[in-house]
């Protein structure tokens, strides 16, 4: 390879892959973080119940935990470096996610992506954000001073809220609420305060246009979202998340998604709404129309941009944690019952080892299926064109409501009169995993013919 | 095909789900094949002049060598971007000198047409693209030096082809002489014109009104301050 | 312009939601440097008028003063995305101004190398097209076709994208070695990509359903607007100049024996005939029946030499020249006056995308702002022809 001639500009040019230091480090840093991420979630979450603190005051500080004086303090304090953890949580897998969508939407169109900042370019959304920080904090001088500096924290805490429900594993969640399904749709229809804050804000009509269309269409997919909800949770009788994960088994076969056929009807629909709550294509007219016009993010520059953006990717994950955990049988491990979890916890106050490696195992399987799904995501938005406005109103209303309607009806009278009946979940289960692996084996044969009709192999290189 | 005016609901349903499976299954079969990226500059296979086409137009080349001097090349230019200079050479008044061949390569567009009507091929276009100059004058090649003019070459007309430099190898001398972002010869702008001299301020105005004389002073030193 | 539309909006309805906007003059997607004033209430459009304008360089003018040989390069700038036919134009405008003839060879190659860019046209046309409604992918896979026609046309004349390929009397180069069978398996290629490239988006659902039956224009209005090209036939017009006033290369006898090919013309594919629809499918027939133009004429060239005796300095007689091709965006028109010097008095260049600007403004009341854009790029409008 030969160097590059004297008159280009004088930097060393990196001849070939990259060096072996930045490859490692890249690695490091890139399964590290996110390993001290999920490490920090697997030890804090369990530990900051105040049954866990009274066990640690007891056992390991020697006190008394009723007459202990600092135990309120020792409640909140974990409670706070927990949502301290969750919210860096949030934030960092979405900047992971920007990365991992644009590397995998550039192969999809036949290049690269990203590749030059940090091995396989892992460190772009870190540049990316650091350069958006750098720019110029522009208010429009007759904006709504307030609101306008308001709006993308209603954003953030819509987002940063869910992750409180958010099941991570077995004993890995923030906050075990009775009713936390519930909370999620409410804590999510903060974005839409934010957004129509953002709009009316800027003083600009096209951008409260903008704002208001957006909003209509959060609100409006908020309703099939929630009807398909409620399907899971008939068929688990319950609100809480950890309760709808525990109903459900580990295997293909028990998860909600086939143990009742109108739960797959159900899924479709979420899928679909939850796509239109997070603005992603194919449902994101209101941010495409700020290609070409203004729309509601129009004014908005540097972080409160980033917000938005860190926001919108940063629901990829929520998104699909909530699908895994209403349909995909959540963190349930294979062979690993509930018995098997209640014998490794031991009878002493703290847990024993082989339960936090339970625990360690659960939360893979989570967050294995919450990629998967994420992955589906990815794959559509860059395959689907845009919706328009009132096509997709008409989709919501004439098409989405109607059938998440009679999947909800439907599961009522599968519930009374097929769930009880022994081996009807099992026979349904094995029923629909066969169909759906047929289904799939069909779909990766038309994948292989797409390759072997254009004469080409699969090939995994150029990074 | 479909066709949506008459397509009903459940006709629609069907046509969103055959098209996605098409258009899902092509995108997850993009994602297995190798992508087209050329990583250019430093994870070509080989450098990329070399992967170039023959007819590919580059920077020209000179070779002064087999230059005849016949101005063929800036006649044909659309932009005026060649400029030969010639001049008798006064040793022998009978042979011609090309003292001057200039060629603006940040005017050129690289359209070829200077090429064609050479009649010994001094003149090519070479593969070479890579020549990003700092300061734009850098850009202007001088192929013939004023101070040692070259003299025009008689065309052998028995000849199968005339001897010439490899090509690309007199740009890539250039472009080695001196590094990017060297300093750009230095064109002093041509003087201003020299500012007309001031009139001497009005000292005494003998037989004029004293309610004249302030008037007229005034008058005066405005245009010769307003100059 | 804007004081027409200002007056109806604002003082006489204070209530009313009607805003005037900017689309442009800078667009994200590549149609070019162009300026939409739109009038709309945040939903439905009221009037969209174009102007235009921001991208005149005057090459009409320059066309004037530097001489007939050396305008060729110009020609290339007029229509950057196809720019062989412009080529092609002004090279037999000139030539019917010297009543020259470019030998038959030359004339095989100039109609090989004008249907290859009109493909590469074309897949900017569609892919920018799927773009603008959404779908990121096919139009990166258009272009990694592109590119490859891109490398043909660099080996065969030295330039991507400003080609200066033909010259008046025939064309620069021979085909170099090795060419013909390169773009034959590249032809093979391209039709098994046109295959995948319509499952993967022509026929997606909601690509359908954001342009059926949206923006119609129908045949006899677009015949009143000039419009030429994908615009015309996409309403059902069966025009073609290829086929309808021979030129060059299609006027050789030799040419139409060996060469079969079809006109597409839109006929309601998925609504009602003259949608955007049937304008971006017309395109995608055209590139499946140029790269069946292109391999027949690759199979049956004739040898011959490629330029004709053309008189050192161009002085043609005094009289004028009208030089029409079919080029991707329609008809282009050279029309050329000379005064019997060796500049020319007057060089007048027709292109299609012009009159495409004059459509826009009775098509649009009562589109929807997203259609807008559907429509835009439709038509298939590149500033450089509209502007010149």
């Amino acid at each position: 390879m030969t160097a590059a001639p004297a008159n280009t500009p004088t930097r060393t040019p990196r001849i070939g892959a990259n060096p072996r230091g930045v490859v490692l480090g890249t690695l490091a840093i890139g399964f590290g973080i996110p390993a001290v991420l999920f490490a920090a979630v697997l030890v804090l979450s369990p530990l900051s119940k105040p049954l866990m603190i009274d066990a640690f005051i007891r056992n390991v500080l020697g006190q008394d935990p009723a007459t202990f004086g600092y135990r309120n303090l020792l409640y909140g304090l974990s409670v706070a470096i927990l949502a301290f953890v969750l919210v860096n949580f949030g934030a960092i897998v979405s900047g992971m996610t920007v990365w991992w969508e644009m590397r995998v939407s550039s192969r999809m169109q036949s290049r690269v992506g990203y590749n030059r900042v940090g091995a396989g370019g892992f460190f772009q959304w870190v540049a990316d954000a650091v350069k958006l920080l750098l720019k110029e904090d522009l208010i429009p001088a007759d904006a709504d001073q307030l609101l306008f500096r308001a709006a993308p924290y209603f954003v953030l805490t819509g987002f940063a809220l869910t992750f409180v429900a958010l099941p991570f594993g077995e004993s890995l969640i923030a906050a075990d609420l009775n009713v936390g399904i519930f909370y999620m749709i409410a804590v999510t229809a903060l974005v839409v305060v934010g957004i129509l804050l953002a709009g009316w804000s800027s003083n600009s009509k096209w951008a409260l246009f903008g704002g208001m269309r957006s909003a209509a269409q959060v609100i409006s997919y908020e309703i099939p979202a929630g009807i398909a909800i409620m399907v899971p949770v008939l068929m688990a009788g319950s609100l809480s998340m950890q309760e709808i994960i525990r109903q459900q088994g580990a295997w293909p076969w028990q998860w909600n998604l086939f143990t009742n056929p109108f739960a797959l009807v159900a899924f479709v629909i979420f899928f679909v709404s939850q796509l239109a709550e997070g603005n992603r294509t194919p449902f994101d007219l209101p941010e495409a129309e700020s290609e070409l016009v203004a729309g509601y993010l129009s004014e908005y520059s540097s972080f409160r941009f980033a917000i938005y953006f860190l926001v919108e990717f940063g629901n990829l994950w929520v998104m699909a944690a909530v699908a895994v955990t209403l349909f995909f049988g959540g963190w349930q491990v294979p062979f690993a019952g509930p018995e098997v979890f209640a014998a490794a916890k031991g009878a002493g106050d703290l847990p024993g080892l082989a339960w936090w490696g339970l625990q360690i195992l659960s939360m893979g399987v989570f967050a294995a299926k919450t990629l998967f799904v994420l992955n589906l995501i990815v794959w559509v938005r860059w395959t689907l064109p845009r919706i328009r406005v009132d096509q997709m109103m008409v989709l919501c209303w004439k098409y989405l409501v109607p059938f998440a309607f009679v999947a909800f009806v439907a599961t009522l009278l599968w519930q009374i009169l097929l769930a009880h009946v022994p081996g009807a979940r099992t026979a349904t289960g094995a029923v629909l995993v066969a169909s759906t692996a047929v289904v799939a084996a069909f779909f990766i044969r038309q994948t292989r013919r797409n390759l072997v009709a254009m004469g080409d192999r699969v090939d995994l290189t150029n990074w | 095909m479909p066709n949506t005016t008459q397509r009903g609901y459940v006709g629609h349903i069907g046509d969103t789900v055959k098209s996605f499976w098409h258009g899902l299954s092509i995108t997850a079969s993009y994602l297995l094949r190798r992508p087209v990226t050329v990583q250019y500059p430093d994870r070509t296979p080989m450098p990329v002049r070399d992967m170039l086409p023959a007819r590919y137009r580059g920077f020209l080349e000179v070779d002064a060598s087999i230059c005849t001097g016949c101005q063929a090349c800036e006649r044909a230019c659309p932009i005026a971007c060649i400029a030969i200079v010639l001049e008798k050479d006064p040793a022998n008044p009978k042979l011609r000198a090309v003292s001057q061949f200039d060629i603006d390569e940040a005017k050129c567009m690289f359209c070829g047409l200077c090429v064609e009507p050479c009649p010994t091929g001094a003149i090519q276009h070479t593969r070479e693209f890579e020549g990003s100059q700092r300061h734009v004058r850098n850009l202007v090649f001088r192929w013939a030096d004023p101070m040692s003019p070259f003299p025009v070459y008689k065309v052998d007309k028995n000849a199968e082809y005339y001897p010439r430099a490899q090509l690309g190898s007199l740009v890539r001398a250039k472009f080695d002489a001196k590094p990017w972002d060297a300093r750009g010869p230095k064109f002093l702008p041509p003087a201003p014109p020299a500012p007309p001299a001031p009139k001497p301020a009005p000292v005494a105005k003998p037989a004029v009104p004293a309610a004249e004389a302030p008037a007229q002073a005034a008058a005066a030193t405005t245009p010769a301050e307003s100059k | 312009m804007e004081k027409l539309i200002l007056r109806r909006v604002g003082k006489d309805h204070p209530d009313s939601e009607e805003m005037i906007l900017n689309f442009g003059p800078q667009h994200p997607s590549t149609h070019g440097v162009i300026n939409f004033i739109v009038e709309t209430d945040g939903e439905v459009l009221k009037k969209a008028v174009p102007e235009v304008g921001y991208l005149h360089r005057s090459i009409e003018k320059i066309g004037e003063s530097v001489g007939y040989p050396q305008f060729m390069p110009y020609t290339d700038r007029i229509d950057y995305v196809a720019a062989m036919f412009a080529n092609e134009g002004y090279a037999l405008a000139v030539e019917r101004l010297l009543k020259i003839d470019a030998p038959p060879r030359a004339q095989w190659l100039r109609a090989i190398s004008c249907e290859l860019v009109r493909i590469a046209s074309h897949l900017v046309s569609v892919g920018t097209m799927a773009m603008d409604i959404g779908a990121f992918t096919p139009m990166l896979h258009g272009i990694r076709e592109r590119e490859t026609i891109n490398d043909l046309i660099e080996a065969l004349c030295g330039a991507r994208l400003t080609y200066n390929y033909h010259r008046i009397g025939g064309v620069a180069f021979d085909l170099p070695e090795g060419w013909r069978d390169k773009t034959l398996r590249f032809l093979d290629h391209f039709d098994a990509f046109l295959v995948e490239f319509d499952r993967l988006i022509s026929f997606n659902e909601i690509y359908v359903r954001r342009l059926a039956n949206v923006a119609v224009i129908p045949g006899p209005m677009a015949i009143d607007y000039g419009l030429v090209g994908p615009n015309l036939r996409g309403s059902g017009v069966d025009w073609d100049l290829r086929r309808d006033l021979p030129y060059g290369p299609w006027a050789l006898p030799e040419f139409t024996a060996k060469v079969k090919w079809s006109v597409p013309v839109g006929k309601g594919f998925t609504g009602r005939t003259g949608d955007c629809f049937d304008r971006y499918y017309v395109r995608c027939l055209e590139m499946k029946e140029s790269s069946r133009i292109v391999r027949q004429a690759l199979e049956s060239i004739p040898e011959g030499e490629t330029m004709a005796k053309v008189p050192r300095k161009v002085k043609p007689e005094a009289s004028e020249a009208l030089g029409r091709v079919e080029s991707a965006r329609g008809e282009m028109a050279y029309y050329l006056v000379s005064d019997g010097s060796d500049k020319p008095y007057r060089l007048r260049v027709r292109t299609g995308s012009f009159t495409a600007m004059g459509i826009i403004e009775d098509v649009s009341p009562g589109l929807m702002v997203a259609d807008l854009v559907a429509l835009i790029a439709s038509l298939d409008v590149v500033a450089p022809e509209i502007d010149r």
